[in-house]
């Protein structure tokens, strides 16, 4: 077995081969590879991709997401791993092994993993090499009850019920709309808001985001949010190209994008920034930057937002707007307590964590 | 004791441990013959992490050397290594040998 390592400069020139992407099973996609060229905070040289190779068979990968972290007045430079896989039939032979190592020691032990499958949290866990931090405490927020997703989803064997659950989907949208129309009206957002919408983080926002970021861990300005919005990993697309279903993880969704919404009070001042990620019926938000005081209106105008792009869920996890979403009596069918997780190695085990905060779409959550 | 008869002690000790974490049906044999990882192993990822900890733990330990199995060395061989516990016994016992004679 061979493990490769690719850095930037050597995915610059994958993207450019024709060989690299004949092997049965991809390494990365085209979409993932030009995002990880693109990102701001890696270098040239920066490893971004282990790939283990057999007998010119792809048998496992890493990917690897160089970013920083500030703490104690400094940045850090550290790698998140993503999009970890081994071919199951060879689960014995150490290859997840080795790309974990090989990760680590070419990050100088300078590693974060963001999530991560049950497995992979065994293997992170049997390592000793990684803490875990408080888990980023959210909430999914049900605006659609979506009987026909739910009920087959549970009970398979009730498919002939499906036009069925069809109709009752239909019938209880409707009751959520008139919910949600009175929701708007009572909470007369469109009175007291105005919003700007970006594809991309202008200026004005890059200004406003400095002044809120100091706590982050990641502080992710104007350049890192560009990137986020306009290098995803994921396409909107009406079903799996060629290369999607050679890659395990996802890189098509019938709806995926970002979207960039400045939040300005009645004078006109800018009070919030909300950079929304949607997919497929699915909203959350990866980064909001806000005052304190004003939590409760970010918080309803996310909501409201969710709401008019028609998502069946909102997912917070910044702990303010999840704890002013209880105030807002949301035109919602349920809500539910949720966590993301993340490690870091040992060699950041001095961070004072309470000083720092992460948001939702740290790590590589902004790119699911 | 022999240098080869302390370091299979040492691998039967961390094969014990290592057996705690693992269901009855999938314990380790204590026979030098025992297979690891590669073809024939039984260790998934996080069995070879533990094994890999433990070794590196007990042989600073029961040995009195630090050893490392995790570097790129050791990690480009990892199947011959880990291939059975006598080619781990003979690894380590080619590690120490090298940190004796410097």
């Amino acid at each position: 077995m061979e493990i490769k390592t690719f850095t930037v400069a050597d995915l610059q020139l994958a993207l450019l081969s024709e060989d690299f992407w004949l092997t049965k099973t991809l390494p990365i996609t085209k979409q993932r590879a030009l995002s990880f060229c693109q990102n701001p905070r890696a270098e040239k040289n920066d490893p971004v991709l282990l790939v283990a190779y057999q007998d010119a068979r792809v048998v496992g990968y890493l990917g690897i997401l160089p970013d920083k972290i500030f703490f104690n007045n400094a940045d850090h430079k550290l790698g998140w791993l993503t999009g970890w896989w081994v071919d199951p039939s060879i689960a014995t032979n150490g290859t997840g092994v080795i790309l974990l190592y090989k990760a680590l020691n070419t990050y100088r032990e300078r590693i974060g993993v963001s999530g991560g499958s049950r497995e992979a949290r065994k293997v992170l866990d049997a390592s000793q090499k990684f803490i875990a931090l408080n888990p980023l405490k959210g909430i999914d927020i049900r605006f659609r009850f979506n009987a026909t997703k739910t009920m087959l989803r549970k009970f398979s064997s009730m498919k002939i019920f499906r036009v069925g659950f069809k109709v009752a989907d239909v019938l209880l949208d409707e009751i959520v709309n008139l919910r949600s129309f009175s929701w708007e009206r009572r909470n007369s957002i469109r009175q007291r808001l105005t919003f700007e919408y970006v594809s991309t983080v202008d200026e004005e926002t890059g200004r406003f985001i400095e002044q809120h970021y100091h706590h982050d861990l990641t502080r992710k300005g104007k350049a890192d949010l560009n990137w986020i919005m306009t290098c995803p990993w994921i396409v909107s697309a009406p079903q799996k190209d060629a290369a999607s279903k050679r890659y395990y993880f996802s890189s098509v969704s019938a709806r995926y994008y970002y979207l960039g919404v400045k939040v300005y009070a009645q004078n006109n001042e800018m009070v919030g920034f909300l950079l929304l990620n949607v997919r497929d019926d699915r909203m959350s938000v990866a980064y909001a930057h806000f005052e304190g005081r004003h939590a409760p209106t970010i918080a309803a105008a996310a909501v409201y937002h969710a709401l008019a792009m028609d998502v069946s869920t909102l997912v917070l996890y910044d702990e303010r707007l999840v704890k002013s979403v209880a105030g807002l009596h949301c035109p919602c069918w349920s809500t539910q307590s949720i966590s993301r997780g993340f490690f870091l190695s040992k060699a950041f085990a001095d961070i004072p964590m309470a000083d720092c905060r992460l948001h939702g779409g740290d790590g590589d959550f902004a790119f699911y | 004791m022999a240098m080869n008869d302390k370091i299979t002690q040492m691998l039967f000790n961390v094969l014990d441990e290592l057996n705690q974490l693992r269901p009855r049906e999938e314990h380790l044999k204590k026979d030098l013959g025992t297979p690891l990882a590669g073809g024939s192993g039984r260790l998934d990822s996080a069995g070879l992490i533990n094994l890999i900890v433990l070794t590196e733990q007990k042989t600073a330990q029961e040995l009195g050397s630090p050893i490392l199995l995790t570097d790129d060395r050791t990690m480009s061989q990892i199947n011959e290594v880990f291939r059975t516990l006598g080619s781990l016994a003979d690894y380590i016992h080619l590690l120490l040998n090298e940190k004796r004679h410097g």
